[in-house]
């Protein structure tokens, strides 16, 4: 009878306590509203994908890193812009300019899978020329591939 | 006595203030669309395979004094994308696991037979596993398609080669 009225001095509160979720998700919301803004999307790509090796690299979607999509045969695109091949060059040599770190002097190719290949030597040929000899080839990794291990 | 203070008490709560209590609810339903959208919208792990690719050359610089190294290992891609190590024929770019098997065999009877990179020989502070030699080159076609290549690249970094290079002049 005396319990009747809820939440009183000595009942049971019948409330779940929701004040530490609530700062949990604050905290991961804040986390997620910092980091995307530093991070670039670039354009879609049919990437290579269910490969059992690449290194996981998340430098490729930092804003600062030079990536160079091609999606189809003949279509360069820098981050986001479109390039005509004539200025890829020029382009490409600016934003390394601002790479002071001589490690991270590293270009990033995202083709998509039916480019031909004599298209994306091409660019490697032009990068090459600016005095880079790292690139990375993006690549979807799968699930738990593992390193082939020697057969006798 | 005990009966009559609680009836007190209970009627002194439904005549006198509200409950105190904010409704959480509509805070927590945002924030947490809020949190989905920001979630998906980061893409998680990307991965790419690290490739090396030759330098611009001197052109004045002479050539005949560089000694072919015995150890390089070329993985060519012929037009109708049959794969071959250095001489051998390993196979096409559908199944790329005869490659990747040679290739594990090769690093492995190199780490038994202490085929060690140049100017690694003494660096007995270095594992033996980093002191042989995994450089591989891929040498393919203009006109393949890029999704064949990465394959066979993939193979390769699965064997255990460590730097990739890729040919860049004198393709077929």
């Amino acid at each position: 009878m005396g319990m009747s009225g809820g939440g009183g001095q000595g009942g049971v509160q019948s409330e779940i306590n929701v004040t530490p979720m609530v700062d949990i998700m604050l905290v991961l919301l804040i986390i997620f509203m910092v980091v995307t803004p530093f991070l670039q999307q670039g354009i879609t790509v049919a990437l290579p994908k269910n490969m059992n090796n690449p290194d996981v690299d998340p430098n490729i979607i930092k804003e600062s890193s030079v990536v160079i999509s091609i999606p189809n045969d003949g279509q360069y695109y820098l981050g986001k812009k479109l390039v005509q091949k004539e200025q890829l060059a020029d382009q490409v040599d600016e934003l390394l300019k601002k790479i002071k770190n001589e490690q991270d002097r590293i270009v990033y190719i995202k083709s998509g899978v039916g480019v031909s290949y004599g298209d994306v030597v091409n660019v490697i040929n032009e990068v090459r020329k600016l005095g880079v000899d790292k690139i990375g080839l993006v690549a979807d990794k799968k699930k738990g591939g593992a390193p082939v291990k020697p057969t006798t | 006595m005990t009966s009559a203070m609680d009836t007190d008490k209970h009627e002194k709560r439904q005549t006198s203030t509200a409950v105190p209590y904010i409704n959480v609810t509509p805070l927590i339903d945002v924030l947490l669309v809020l949190l989905i959208i920001f979630m998906v919208v980061t893409p998680l792990k990307p991965s790419r395979f690290k490739a090396d690719i030759p330098t611009q050359r001197d052109p004045n610089e002479d050539l005949s004094k560089l000694k072919p190294n015995p150890l390089t290992l070329v993985v060519s891609i012929s037009p109708d994308l049959q794969i071959k190590l250095n001489q051998d024929s390993l196979g096409s770019v559908n199944d790329t696991t005869p490659l990747a098997q040679k290739l594990a065999l090769v690093f492995h009877q190199r780490k038994e037979q202490h085929a060690f990179k140049i100017g690694m020989e003494a660096r007995s502070d270095v594992k033996d596993e980093d002191r042989i030699e995994k450089t591989v080159f891929v040498k393919a076609p203009r006109a393949a398609r890029y999704g064949d290549i990465v394959k066979v690249i993939d193979a390769i970094k699965g064997a255990g080669a460590n730097p990739v290079g890729l040919q860049v002049d004198d393709l077929p």
